[in-house]
């Protein structure tokens, strides 16, 4: 569904990514792991056009996303709910949502979407006139996601979605993203909470220095050596 | 390091004094008022530029209330002059008031960044401006025994001079400490003040420095004209003219204002005399071309074209 | 005391117009990041268009209204096509930087184009209704300049509405917060842009045309509206519109005071002053978040 072919990705004079390739099927989650400034936020910020890359090919069900607007992006159904929520903080939960529905593929289902992530959400519905700004950090990660929800997007993208979330509201977001996935929607999913990724995640990458250094299923990944001494910390090495 | 900041100022520096070396003869050569006018209008406009090129080029700050350091300069040279006092001191006076105006204003004022700096500078020249209209709405005529003594042949000197002194002040600055720790600032002033640059304290340095160049050019200005209203030199459009000037020719650079001040000073006379108001219109058109298209103004067109056609 | 009153009320009606001057500033400086310092040309050329349609169609000012407002909000689109739609394409400081230099390039062209087009004199619209006064007690109001409070408040009024129900009115909004998000919502940034230059430049419009009816107009108001403007942007602050309306009018209320305290003349000083003090001590703006 996504293939990522050799990606090269710089800011300015400094190179990020180095020949990365990697893929996302339809209907699978996919984690994407790895330390602070290893790549994923850029990775993530190329596929959504936020980013121009320096060579190789990012396609989505057959067609080049490459050097195609960002708000297209959305229109060809891949959303990305980006590090740091980035909300219209002066605007109501509502309205934020209803902007997701903003793309033209997401006009018609408005009313629907809206539905699906208070079902999601239930929080939300309760707050659904409030400013966003008011709400706590683990709300406002749930009108992000229902936000990109609201495109109707067949790849839904998140960035560190559980940093500087309390562990119950992870715990949610989480098991809603089962659920969206469930519904046909793949995930791919960067994550600094690598048990939580992989607890939930078909397969898995991790990305070290801007190329990938590891791929697999989520059980070998948990399994592995290298990831438990670097990414789960001594007290899963011990199992 | 210290040595090639300033080697290309300085030879820019050389070749400019050298101009203004012949321009020292020409008095002697030349007896027509009309071109020895002309030729202390672009000297005038010359240290104007330089004296404003400072906080923006080097400092990195569009100061829009330029006029006010001029206009405060010509006010006191002025009032001094009348009231007895040799020109000279009158016009050290005035740039000392000038400049002491500006380290006043400059705490506050620099809290403001980008473009707040420049309307907050701008409401301040404009403040100023309105003042001055209000409290001398006479025109200042000087007296009859001065303009009996008036000589254009010492106005021009002292315009020679002047323009002298602003470039050579900018040269000193762009090779000293000074002028590395301001490029700095103007480049990145976060990772500047990271370094130990002591932002605040050189923005102030450049602000003292161009403001006092300003108030000198004023003075000159006061000595020069022979009646004008009191409030006609704090108007903005002596700030724009330095501004476009500069632009024009090139921020931050030593040639830049004067290139820009001899070719606005040569393109109004010409262009003015057969269309009255499209000089402006071209102006207007040539700055926007430039803001957009070569930041560097005429002096980066001319390395351009270097590098094109090969060295 | 009814001389300060009149002076007062006088100084509220001016500064509606104030008010409807700075929102369309505030619109495009906060959306665009722009600070467009020719829109006091917008402004006085829209003054001019109100101008000759009236002196050449004949129609009442205030319906020419009708026909200003489009052909600024065309004049918006070719200045954004043309000009500001390449100043957004660099970062947000460079942005401010070079749309305060561009701005002023376009202030200085547009000027000299006036005094060229139509000469340094001063035009008025004098209407069959104009020196038509209502008297309230000792108070007189002109009815022009009464009519023109209300169409710029209706104007303000439509403009919160449009921004907050209007599909495209949320999309600038949002964009106004958080371009990069507002891209990943799937708006198209750029055309948030153009609608907000041209929105902004067609209440520039109507605002001119409205200084014509109720004063003057003449090439050299620019400057002056630009800073007027610029003050009540920076007094209110951004982000609401009618938050922007009420700045204009505190600030015709402060000019009328401070001209019966300290005389006529210092009444262009306090405004200046006002906004000097603003933005050093709360550059925030009074409703500005």
């Amino acid at each position: 569904m996504l293939e990522i072919r050799d990606l090269d990705a710089a800011y300015g004079d400094i190179r990020v990514l180095t020949g990365v390739t990697l893929s996302v099927g339809p209907g699978e989650i996919v984690a994407l792991l790895g330390p602070n400034g290893a790549g994923k936020s850029t990775l993530l910020n190329s596929i959504a056009g936020l980013l121009r890359p320096r060579a190789g090919a990012i396609r989505f069900e057959g067609e080049d996303l490459n050097g195609v607007h960002a708000h297209l992006i959305v229109e060809r159904g891949v959303a990305l709910v980006p590090e740091g929520r980035r909300l219209f903080g002066g605007m109501t939960v509502e309205e934020n949502l209803e902007l997701g529905a903003f793309a033209n593929r997401a006009r018609a289902t408005k009313a629907a979407g809206l539905e699906r992530v208070f079902a999601l959400f239930p929080d939300l519905r309760e707050r659904r006139r409030q400013l966003v700004r008011a709400l706590s950090g683990g709300q406002q990660q749930m009108v992000a996601v229902g936000r990109a929800l609201m495109t109707n997007p067949r790849l839904l993208m998140l960035d560190e979605p559980s940093l500087g979330i309390a562990p119950r509201l992870v715990r949610s977001i989480m098991e809603s993203l089962i659920e969206i996935n469930r519904d046909g929607v793949a995930v791919f999913l960067v994550e600094q909470n690598v048990q939580a990724a992989l607890g939930l995640a078909h397969r898995g990458y991790v990305l070290e220095s801007g190329r990938v250094a590891l791929q697999g299923s989520a059980a070998e990944l948990l399994g592995d050596p290298h990831v438990r001494r670097a990414y789960l910390g001594p007290l899963a090495v011990r199992r | 390091m210290r040595d090639l900041a300033g080697r290309h100022e300085r030879r820019w520096a050389l070749a400019i004094l050298g101009s203004f070396g012949v321009l020292a003869l020409v008095p002697l050569v030349v007896r027509r008022e009309d071109v020895l006018n002309f030729l202390f209008l672009i000297l005038l406009s010359i240290t104007l530029a330089e004296s404003w090129n400072i906080v923006a080029g080097y400092a990195g700050q569009v100061n829009l209330g330029h006029a006010a350091f001029f206009g405060l300069g010509a006010l006191v040279a002025r009032t001094l002059w009348i009231g007895g006092t040799p020109i000279g001191a009158g016009m050290a006076a005035g740039a000392l008031v000038a400049t002491l105006f500006a380290l006043l204003i400059g705490v506050a004022a620099f809290r403001l960044r980008g473009a707040y700096f420049a309307i907050g500078t701008l409401a301040l020249g404009e403040i100023l401006r309105t003042t001055v209209n209000n409290a001398l709405p006479e025109i200042s005529t000087l007296p009859a025994r001065t303009i009996a003594t008036y000589r254009l042949t010492e106005r021009y000197y002292l315009a020679l001079t002047l323009a002298a002194i602003s470039v050579l002040a900018v040269a000193a600055l762009a090779g000293s400490r000074l002028g590395l720790g301001m490029r700095a600032i103007r480049e990145d002033e976060e990772a500047a003040e990271a370094s130990g640059v002591g932002a605040l304290k050189l923005k102030l340095t450049a602000l003292a420095l161009s403001t006092g160049l300003a108030g000198l050019a004023g003075g000159l200005f006061a000595f020069y004209h022979i009646s004008y209203y009191p409030s006609h030199p704090f108007g903005p459009h002596w700030t724009f003219d330095a501004l476009l000037m500069t632009f024009i020719g090139g921020v931050g650079t030593l040639h830049g204002p004067v290139l820009g001040a001899v070719l606005y000073v040569v393109l109004k006379e010409y262009v003015a005399l057969r269309w009255v108001d499209f000089h402006l219109l071209i102006f207007g058109a040539l700055f926007i071309a430039i803001v957009l298209l070569l930041p560097g103004g005429l002096v980066q067109a001319a390395a351009r074209v270097r590098r094109l056609v090969g060295r | 005391m009814s001389v300060l009153a009149q002076q007062l009320v006088l100084g509220l009606l001016i500064g509606g117009l104030y008010g409807l001057a700075a929102a369309g500033l505030s619109l495009v400086f906060g959306v665009l990041k722009v600070l467009d310092v020719a829109h006091g040309e917008l402004i006085m050329l829209g003054g001019y268009m109100a101008f000759f349609v009236v002196t050449l169609v004949g129609l009442d000012p205030f319906v020419a209204l009708l026909l200003v407002i489009p052909l600024s909000l065309l004049l918006g689109l070719a200045l954004y096509w043309g000009l500001f739609g390449f100043v957004v394409r660099a970062d947000e400081e460079t942005r401010v930087k070079n749309s305060l230099l561009i701005g002023f390039g376009l202030a200085l062209a547009l000027h000299a184009l006036a005094v060229r087009l139509w000469t340094a004199d001063e035009r008025s619209i004098v209407t069959s209704w104009g020196g038509a006064v209502i008297s309230v007690g000792d108070l007189s109001i002109p009815v022009v300049r009464l009519v023109s409070l209300t169409v710029a408040f209706a104007l303000i009024g439509g403009l919160h509405l449009l921004l907050a129900r209007w599909r495209w009115g949320k999309a600038i909004r949002a964009t106004a917060e958080d371009w990069q998000a507002a891209l990943l919502t799937g708006i198209d940034v750029r055309r948030a842009y153009l609608l907000a230059f041209a929105i902004g430049t067609a209440l520039a419009g109507a605002a001119g045309t409205l200084v014509t009816v109720g004063y003057s107009v003449s090439p050299s108001i620019g400057l002056e509206w630009t800073l007027k403007a610029l003050i009540v942007v920076v007094l209110a602050g951004l982000g609401s519109m009618i938050g922007t309306f009420v700045g204009g009018l505190l600030l015709g209320v402060a000019e009328a005071a401070s001209a019966a305290a300290f005389g006529g003349p210092y009444r262009e000083v306090v405004g200046l002053v006002i906004f000097v003090v603003v933005l050093v001590v709360r550059p925030r703006g009074l409703f500005g978040r």
